[in-house]
Formats: structure tokens, sequence, C-alpha cells
């Protein structure tokens, strides 16, 4: 990565950090960065917010957990 | 996802998550404190994101931000919003090598995890992650959901609260069965059941919800009915249609009912016309009645959307319908107070329009319309009939006596002319049929009805009913000229050939006006003495016997005896004092069908001319026959050889003065003689002659006999204007008659004298002879026979006292209203008196002694 490169990167994250923050969404810079890294990869940010929510939040109880993911997974 | 870059950033995700802290403060208190497993978190991690691979929202970045714009801004943070903005805006302009290529899943996930965090937050409902559908009729939506698909993955509620959501590839559809079953819910009326109101509207009947609202006087939808706006804007559109046709079938059915009492011929056809058309238009309502009972299947997805005929549909099989209606709302309004020719004409002008439709429509209603019209018109000028009920044609006929059937028998109405009809057009159709009846009623001549059917051939019609119609005015015109040529060329044959026009112009003018002049000329000479008693003295029957010999001793009996018979003689009413050449008159009687052209007042003025020159004449005449006495003879040149030289001067110039006198008036008499018959009764003649053989119609000839007469009474002064002229021609005529009486008076007593001056003269036989001759027409002078010289000069003394001044007064007052009259000549601008001016001061004689006055 050249500097330039490096630059517009940390920029942008920057900016993404403000615009969470203005939301109010409680994402740190790093893991904000992680999951900038992983939209970019071309996963479903609708599944990441899922994951966040789901492991920020109070444990789940396995069961409910398994059941969720077995709805989930009826998606077709 | 096998990719272990993924994997590795997967792990840290999850490590850094279950590593942060807690953001809100739980109020949970059995919130587990201990920390959840990793491993299982990470395993649980990787099956969520395994579970939805494509995102249910299309990744619009704008859209995006956006919402999240307006999610700040309706927290109220709209400082936010705008830095917010900024920051986007800053954002999306990083492009290139190390900036985040999916901006746009950058932001979704922004905003989901904020939304779920405020969802967490309050507690409530959850299912807003695709954007907010409300959750109205969800019930609803749920079961036909359940019937439709048949999937339960909705089992799964959280407070009362569906996840639709999650069945991310039917939202649209989701979306647009929300929306109808909003609407089904606001309006309280479907659609199928307004159109259906709206068709009986527009046959005129109230529907269950559509009823015709006397306020406001046309069909509404009461309020208590709930549609929406644009819904009940279109139904009050389109009931503008129903309460056309109220108005239109209010007409229709009200003509029908009073059946032609006021309505008239025109009228009911107007009526009849306009009951088709509105059968069309029902025919047209129960088509769209029959769509409107068929569902037709919706074209997606097996959803029927009601019935075949929406609301708009019929909106636009409407159109035409309307515009029909409007035009036939409108000829009502204007056509209600009108009839006959009139209702025809205002029709006429509505269908000046361009386009064709309406024209097309217009020319079909007329053609009824106008069909008892026509039929009228073709009756009346090819029969003569005139059948009329209504008073709806724009002739009228009225009964009058015979004389005055052409005059005064048919009028045109103006106000039933239509418009179609030109004034020229309508003038000949008028005298056409004036024609026929004329023919039949004062003529009783039936060859006309053979013209007719030449005309109509020659024109290419048919003598039946209904053989024209409206739009062919071009049609009925021909056929009206060709009729009016030959009925009229018809009726001129009858005129002159059967009553001999002509000859009967000629006798009067030779009776009347006194153009037979042998024949004034011995009728004067008879009848003078008896026209000098008084009127009521005279018998009427013995001037009838003068009348005849007069006719039988001059050339005109050789004339025709039925125009001979014709000529009568008779006398005006008379007062007291009259003389008979005040109350004696020529009358000729002109039979049935030619007193159209000689009138009553038409002879009265033919009688007023002939007063005048019979009066002319007769002056004249007295002239003439005091000349007679006047003239130079062996009596009265030898009278004056015995008398004494001052008194034989004197009666030389009394003579003579007498005789200066009788000359002017003799010039100015047989001038104005020569004037009346030359320039004006000759002159007049031969105009009208002309005029005559070129008449082409009864019309032509009254206007040129008309004419004919008014030229020679303005000539002959005794026009309106020359009054005063006339005055003093009759004060001149006057003087005249005076001075024939006094010159006759004089010239007697001259004779007397020389008789008595010859009784004492001659000597022997001769004398005797003389005398014997003579004293028996001295006989009643007496006994003067034998006096000498002075009572011959005493006589001739008392002659001329007597008779000098008179004759001078006589003289003065000739002169001075010669003058006169000759003097106001020229100021008759009116009329051409040049002539009559050169004839009588041909060496200006007058009018340098008038200007020496």
């Amino acid at each position: 990565m050249d500097s330039e490169a490096a630059r517009t990167a940390r920029e942008s994250l920057e900016l993404a950090f403000h615009m969470s923050n203005m939301l109010d969404t409680g994402l740190d810079r790093q893991t904000l960065s992680v999951l900038i890294a992983l939209c970019d990869l071309g996963l479903n940010p609708e599944s990441l917010a899922a994951v966040v929510k789901e492991l920020r939040s109070d444990p789940p109880s396995s069961s409910s957990a398994s059941a969720f993911a077995s709805s989930s997974s009826n998606v077709s | 996802m096998g990719d272990q870059e993924v994997l590795d950033l997967v792990k840290e995700l999850v490590t850094r998550l279950l590593n942060s802290p807690p953001t809100t403060p739980t109020q949970n208190p059995n919130c587990n404190p201990s920390k959840p497993d990793p491993t299982q978190a990470l395993r649980y991690a990787i099956r969520i994101l395994s579970s939805r691979l494509t995102p249910s929202i299309s990744p619009d970045e704008a859209a995006m931000a956006e919402s999240i714009k307006r999610r700040l801004a309706l927290q109220g943070k709209s400082s936010q919003a705008l830095a917010f903005a900024d920051l986007y805006a800053k954002f999306a302009s990083k492009t290139g090598p190390g900036s985040i290529n999916n901006k746009w899943a950058v932001l979704y996930l922004l905003k989901v995890v904020c939304e779920d965090r405020k969802g967490k937050d309050s507690g409530c409902r959850v299912g807003s992650i695709s954007g907010g559908l409300p959750d109205l009729g969800a019930g609803r939506c749920e079961e036909n959901e359940k019937e439709k698909r048949g999937v339960n993955h909705e089992k799964e509620w959280r407070s009362g609260v569906v996840l639709v959501s999650k069945d991310s590839a039917h939202r649209r559809d989701l979306a647009f069965r929300e929306f109808r079953g909003l609407l089904k819910e606001e309006s309280g009326v479907s659609e199928d059941v307004l159109v259906r109101n709206l068709l009986y509207a527009c046959r005129g009947i109230d529907g269950s919800y559509m009823k015709f609202d006397a306020k406001v006087d046309g069909y509404v939808l009461p309020e208590s009915v709930k549609v929406p706006r644009s819904t009940r804007v279109m139904v009050h559109k389109l009931g503008e249609l129903g309460w056309l046709f109220r108005k239109v079938e209010g007409y229709v059915s009200g003509s029908t009912r009073f059946l032609g009492d006021e309505v008239g011929t025109v009228g009911q056809a107007f009526g009849a016309a306009l009951h088709d058309e509105l059968t069309e238009y029902h025919k047209l309502l129960a088509v769209l009645n029959e769509h409107a009972m068929n569902p037709i299947p919706f074209l997606t997805d097996g959803v029927s959307l009601g019935n075949y005929l929406s609301l708009r549909r019929l909106s636009v099989w409407l159109v035409e319908p309307l515009v029909k209606m409007k035009l036939m709302a409108v000829m009502v309004d204007s056509c209600k107070v009108l009839k006959g020719g009139a209702m025809a004409g205002a029709i006429h002008m509505h269908a000046q329009h361009g386009d064709p439709l309406v024209h097309e429509f217009m020319r079909r209603l007329l053609r009824r319309v106008c069909s008892p019209l026509f039929e009228m018109v073709r009756s009346w000028v090819l029969e003569g009939e005139l059948e009329d009920r209504y008073a709806e044609f724009f002739i009228v006929g009225q009964p009058v006596n015979v004389e005055s059937l052409w005059m005064e028998g048919y009028k045109l109405h103006t106000p039933m002319l239509p418009s179609f009809i030109s004034k020229s057009l309508a003038q000949r159709i008028l005298r056409t049929g004036k024609s026929i009846n004329f023919l039949r009623v004062c003529c009783e001549d039936r060859g006309w009805a053979d013209a007719a059917t030449e005309a109509t051939a020659a024109a290419g019609t048919t003598t039946e009913r209904g053989g024209l119609g409206y739009g062919e005015t071009d049609a009925l015109e021909l056929m009206v000229v060709e009729a009016a040529k030959r009925v009229d060329k018809h009726l001129m044959e009858v005129i002159y050939e059967r009553y001999k026009f002509k000859e009967h112009c000629l006798a009067i003018k030779r009776y009347l006006l006194l153009g037979q002049g042998d024949f004034v000329q011995y009728l004067m000479d008879k009848v003078r003495p008896e026209l000098s008693e008084p009127a009521n003295t005279i018998s009427t029957f013995k001037l009838a016997g003068l009348l005849e010999t007069a006719v039988r001793s001059s050339n005109a009996q050789y004339d025709d005896r039925h125009i001979l018979d014709r000529l009568r003689v008779k006398m005006m009413p008379h007062n007291k004092g009259d003389r008979g050449w005040d109350v004696f008159s020529l009358e000729y009687e002109a039979g049935v069908p030619l007193n159209t052209v000689f009138t009553e007042s038409v002879m009265a003025r033919y009688l007023r001319i002939f007063n005048f020159l019979w009066k002319l004449r007769r002056v004249e005449h007295a002239l003439i026959g005091t000349w007679k006495t006047m003239k130079p003879n062996c009596i009265t040149s030898h009278s004056f050889t015995k008398l004494q030289h001052a008194v034989k001067m004197r009666l030389l110039s009394t003579s003579r003065r007498c005789q200066v006198l009788w000359n002017k008036m003799n010039h100015f008499v047989s001038n104005l003689q020569y004037y009346i018959m030359f320039e004006v009764l000759e002159v007049s003649w031969s105009n009208f002659s002309t005029e005559m053989e070129a008449a082409k119609d009864l019309d032509d000839l009254l206007a040129a006999h008309e004419k004919y007469l008014h030229s020679i009474v303005e000539k002959s002064l005794l026009g309106e204007r020359s009054k005063t002229l006339y005055g003093t021609l009759f004060v001149l005529f006057d003087l005249m008659l005076r001075f024939r009486s006094l010159a006759d008076r004089l010239y007697e007593r001259i004779h007397e004298l020389q008789t008595r001056s010859m009784a004492s003269s001659l000597p022997s036989q001769q004398k005797n002879a003389q005398a014997k001759r003579l004293t028996t027409k001295s006989l009643e002078t007496g006994s003067l026979v034998a006096d000498g010289k002075k009572a011959l000069t005493k006589q001739t003394d008392e002659i001329l006292s007597l008779m000098g001044p008179e004759l001078d007064e006589i003289g003065r007052k000739y002169s001075i209203l010669l003058n006169g009259f000759i003097s106001e000549l020229p100021m008759q601008q009116h009329i051409d008196l040049k002539f009559l001016l050169f004839r009588l001061d041909f060496t200006e004689f007058y009018s340098r002694s008038g200007a020496n006055l």
C-alpha cells in the first residue's frame, strides 16, 4: 500500500467513524475497520449487522440461538 | 466463505465484539455476567453470515444516505443531519486505491446497527429493517399470505409483530397488496358499484349512491359516502352526462306530450330526431352495462382488479356521447321558445361548426327537422297550397277579397324565415305561390299544374313528398326558380292574351287620358250645354246617351265592343252650387283579374288626372269659342264706320286689347296642352310600353304601371310638391273662363251695335232683308233699332265703361299670375319642366318682364 492509498484509507475510516458516532452505533474504530473490510469483501451487511447485534447483546441462550439459526437458514 | 482472510477478519470481529464493553446499561438484572464462549459465538456468527448472502434491498448509495439523513432529521437532530450530509459527501468522494469500494454496504451497516440499537433500547418493533412498512391490516395480509403461500415461517412473533420483512423477495408485492388493502379501507364504496351507479345516472336514474340533487342541480355523491378525492372528481365529471341527459329527455318527452298543440310540426320533428339520438345513446349504455358486469382477470399474479369497466375506461367511452349530449342540450335550450322556421334557423346556426363529428350529427338532425318546412315550401311552390296549422311557415295568407289578392293576400313573415333560405329566394317562393293562387282564383285557369310538373322535371326532383331535404338548398332554389319561371310565363300569357291587358291600358289612355282627340272634341261639344247647369239637375242617363253619340261619331266607334262597354259616365258626389263641370267624369271598369292592376286607388288617380285634363280641355275649348266670335268679320268692321272717331277709337282699342289678351291666354293654354299631350302622356306611355314588354311577372308589371302613373301625375303638376303651381294654374283657368264670358259679352254688344247701325244705315232692300233677318235676332233688344248716332254713341259708352275696366282687370291679374307661374316653374326641382318653360317662354319675354317688375 502506498502512502496515498494508506492516507485515503485512513481518511475514509475517519469519516466512517464520525458517521458511525453520529448515528450512535457504539462501534469503536477497530471493530468498524474490521466490519468495513468485511463489507468490502462482499459480505452481506445485513448479516454483519445481525452478527453485531447478536454478539453484542446479552449472551443469548443456546436454544434460542439455535432456533434462530434454524429459522434464518430457511431463507431461500 | 472459503477465504482465509475473511475468516480471520470474522474471528477478529467476534473477539472484539465479545470483548467490547457493553454500550448500553442493561436494566436486566438477570444479565449473565459470564463471557460467552468465543468459539460458539464464532460458529454462530459464521452461520448468520452464511445464511444471508444477498442483501434484500438494492444497493443504492444515495438513497441510503438520504434515508439516514432523514432518520436523523426526524429524530430532531437536524444539525447532525447536515453534518452527516457533509461527511457523506466527503466519504463518497474518496475514490481510488485504498478507499472503500462498497460504500453503500458500509452505510447500510451503520444504519442497521444504529437501528438495532435503537430498537433494542425501545424494546418494540423491529420489523423496520427493510424500511418501515406500517403494519396496518397485518392480520388480513397475514391471512392472505398464509392462504396464498402456505409457508409458515412467520410463526415466530415477537411481541405481536410480524416479521414480514424477512421474506425479502416479495417485499414489493406485499407493499402493493397492503396499499390496496388500505384503499379498500378508505373507500367506502368499491369501484364497480360506482361504475354501475354512474351508468344509471347516465340514464337519469338515481343509483344507490349517486343521486340527483335538485339544489345543486346535478348528480352527486353525497358526502357521507367515503371515496377518495380523485374518484369523487371523476364521478362528478361523468355525472354531467346524466344532467344533460335529463334535460334533453325532459324536452323530448314534453314535446310529445303536448302533441303539437304548442309545438308545431317542426318542433315535433325535432323532438323525434332527438328521441332517435337518445335511443342510440341507450344502446351504447346497454353495451357498457353488460361490460360492467363481466370481470376480466388482471394480468399479473392472478389477482383481479375488479371488473373490466373501471372509472377511467368508462370516462373514455363516454367522451363521444358527452359531446353529442352537450350539443343536444344546447339546442334544446335555445329552441325551447321557438317554433317553425325560426327553430330551424336557430339549429342551423348551431350547425356552423368545424368538427366533423358535430357537423355530421347536426346534419342528420337538421335533415329531419327541416323536412316539414321543405314539404311546406314544395306544396306552396308547386300547388299554391298553404297548409300551416301552427303558423310555422314564413308565408302567411290572409282572407281578402278578390281584387287585393295579389297585393295583400300573402305576405312574408320574416321571424319564421330560417336562416338558410335567403331573402331573395323567399321572395321568389312567395311570388310563385301567389301567382298560382292568383291564377286559380282570379283567372280561373288550370294550366299551371303542367307548369309545376315541368318545373320539377327540369330541376331533377320529384313532385312527391319528401323529395327535398336540408342541405339541398341549391336544389330547392333551382326548383323554385324553374317553377317561378314557368308559372310567371303562364301568368303573363294569361294576362296578355286572355285578358288583353295591353288593350285595356291603351283604351284607358285614349279615353280617360283624353288621347282620342276627335272623340273628346265631340263629347265636349255635346256635353257643354248640359254641364253648365247646376249639378243636381243633370241626369246621368242623358249624359250616357251623349257619350254614346260621341263615340259613334268619332273614330272610337271602330274600337272593340267590350272595351267600349266598360266606358261609362260617372257623376261624382256633388255639393250645392256645383256646376256640371265639376262633377263630370268618365270611368273605365277593368274587371276581375285586371283590377289587381287597376285598383281603387289607381282608378282614383286616373280620375284626378282626367279631371285636370278635362278642365284644361274645357278652357281650351272656351278660348277657341271666343276666337270664333272675335274674329274680324264684316259685321264688326262695319259697325265702326258709323260711329264717331273717338268712340271708334275707344272701341277699337278695347277690342284690340281683348284680342291681345286672348292671344296670350291662348298661347299659354295651347302650349300647356301640347306639353301635357306630348311630353307627358306620350313619353310615359312609350316607357310603359317597353317595360310592359319586358315584364317577367305581375310584380314587375305592377311596378311599371305605378311608375307610369307616377310620372304622369308629377309631370302634370298634380303631385304633392307642385301644389302651389297647381293652385296658380287653376286660378288662371278661372280667369280665362271669366275672360271668355266677358269677351263673349263684349262682342255680343258690338254685334248688337252693328246690327242696329246696320239697320239704320243700310239702304233699300238689302237693308230691309237684312233688317228682317236681323230683327229676329235683335228682337229682344227692343226698340233701339231706329236709334240714331247719338244712341249708338251712348251705347258704346255704356259698353266700354262696363267692359273696359273689367277687361283691364282681367288682363292685369292674368299677367301677374302668369309671371308668377313661369317664375316658379324652375323651382320645381323634382321634375323636368324645362320643356314647358321652353314652350311658354321661348323668347324669354316673361322672364325679362318678370325681372323688370
